[in-house]
């Protein structure tokens, strides 16, 4: 693929294979992949985006959000379904089956990242 | 750094709110003969928190906002004179309830029964056939619910005459919060939970910290460390029916790589709205009867415990922030802020509706609060002073 086709801006072609199961524009679907992903799932994404989140971050902290593209948003969504992921595989490890039985009676309505 | 943390020292005494130390009676927590009174004594007659001032940006803005223990339907709205104005969502015709959705901007609601039509000063505009009626319709405004803001909150207090005006209701805790950034608050995250418990016993969960090592091993640990493994407060505060503590800072916390990246952001952020020495960072501020604020301007969160029947309750909980996201490095710290605290909320919703079901049982007479606990005491007894008053109050009207 060339990186005119690429979903993610030049550089962050790694996270290609995680844009269909984590970029959402929405904060509520964002926890929901969380808590319907298998540990597998949660890991691979963890261990691709980590060591990309302050490059992305400073990558897209250049442009105003408005003025993101299609590709800096779906990078921008990734990196917001991070914050998510790191909670479950940096923080809870094997509780995290646990947890996402009680985290789905809490529901986003509203968060500024959807605006 | 050269600041020597000072060794953590529980609050000493047995009785820090002079509320005595015995076991406190059962009942109130599930019973729905108790909760009636409650309805009457405190939800109809207090200011409660109900919204912001940043929800109602612009003349023609409204919010409505569905309060079940007072059985109410309420409409608040920001008036060409920019004043704020609350009223019962229901039309003087013949009370259909009169707006459907939760939010917008609008100069006019029409009522879709019969097209009755109002301001948003709460005035009959036009009502088709106006003439047939008997009655005029300068007396068909909207019912009128007292409405007022502290820190860029919206209270309303459903008492057709208030005793107190929202200032005197908060006393001297006004003029603190005032100095939190919920009262420069331009927008907000915003999650909700219901949950089958009594609004107390919910509530209480979130005004002590000996459970937390036990439900937040993970994701609560840095509430407690060396000296201090239950992470209890450093000050307790009484003021009338509301309270506050300070929350001890850990000073040597075990933060996580992704943590403390995440966290380092939003202190940054915190840093250049000129809030990171803010003199209520470390204070929680709990007012009668539902509603408490956390002053930590990093993780800046309000939490009010809406209560649905006696056994029945919803949770909102806010993150407030000033400015809108204007970087991805803030809108990611955010969007963090929100999800760690989301986690330690989930872990709490089971554990207070396991204790809901021990209570609704009958099988305690009496529950027990130790002295780490007396911001439930003092809540429990806020509360049944509320209730004593009101059924003197209506023992004497009836003589």
């Amino acid at each position: 693929m060339s990186s005119s086709e690429s979903a993610l801006p030049p550089g962050f072609e790694t996270l290609e294979p995680f844009v269909a199961g984590w970029a959402f524009d929405r904060a509520e679907a964002r926890a929901r992949a969380r808590r319907a992903s298998s540990e597998a799932e949660r890991v691979a994404f963890f261990e691709a985006a980590q060591p990309l989140l302050a490059p992305g971050l400073a990558y897209l902290d250049q442009k105003p959000l408005d003025q993101f593209d299609a590709r800096e948003t779906r990078l921008m969504q990734l990196l917001l379904s991070f914050a998510h992921v790191a909670m479950a595989v940096e923080i809870l490890g094997e509780d995290e089956p646990k947890h996402a039985e009680d985290a789905r009676h809490i529901i986003i309505t509203r968060a500024p990242s959807e605006a | 750094m050269n600041v020597q943390s000072p060794q953590f020292l529980t609050i000493k005494g047995d009785d820090p709110a002079g509320l005595g130390t015995g076991p406190v009676p059962a009942g109130p927590y599930y019973r729905a003969d108790y909760f009636e009174l409650e309805r009457e004594a405190i939800f109809r007659r207090t200011w409660l928190q109900i919204g912001h001032v940043c929800e109602l940006p612009e003349a023609g803005s409204f919010i409505v906002r569905e309060l079940e223990v007072a059985k109410a339907s309420i409409l608040i709205t920001r008036g060409k004179d920019g004043a704020l104005r609350a009223f019962h969502n229901v039309c003087t015709h013949r009370g259909t309830q009169l707006v459907a959705e939760t939010e917008g901007k609008r100069s006019s609601f029409t009522c879709r029964y019969h097209a009755w039509t109002f301001g948003s000063d709460g005035a009959l505009r036009s009502a088709p056939d106006m003439e047939r009626f008997y009655v005029e319709p300068k007396d068909c405004g909207l019912p009128k619910i007292a409405v007022d803001s502290c820190a860029g909150l919206i209270f309303v207090n459903l008492d057709p005459a208030p005793k107190q005006s929202l200032r005197e209701f908060l006393g001297p805790l006004a003029e603190e919060l005032e100095t939190l950034p919920v009262a420069k608050a331009t927008t907000f995250a915003e999650y909700v939970y219901e949950i089958d418990a009594n609004w107390k016993l919910t509530y209480d969960n979130f005004q002590e910290n000996y459970h937390l090592r036990f439900i937040h091993p993970r994701s609560g640990k840095a509430a407690g460390g060396e000296g201090n493994p239950f992470g209890y407060p450093t000050r307790f505060g009484f003021h009338g029916p509301h309270r506050t503590q300070t929350i001890w800072s850990n000073p040597a916390p075990d933060i996580l790589p992704v943590q403390g990246f995440a966290f380092g952001k939003a202190f940054q952020f915190v840093a250049e709205a000129g809030f990171a020495q803010a003199p209520n960072n470390r204070e929680y501020f709990a007012l009668f009867p539902n509603f408490f604020l956390l002053g930590s301007p990093g993780q800046h969160f309000s939490h009010t415990v809406y209560p649905i029947s006696a056994t029945r309750s919803r949770g909102v909980i806010r993150l407030w922030w000033i400015g809108p996201d204007d970087s991805a490095s803030k809108r990611f710290a955010r969007e963090y802020a929100m999800a760690s605290a989301k986690d330690i909320h989930s872990e709490d919703r089971a554990v207070i509706e396991a204790g809901q079901r021990g209570l609704s049982s009958g099988a305690l007479q009496h529950i027990h609060f130790q002295s780490q606990e007396v911001l439930c005491r003092h809540l429990m007894h806020a509360v049944d002073q509320a209730v004593e008053a009101y059924k003197a109050e209506r023992a004497g009207g009836a003589q």
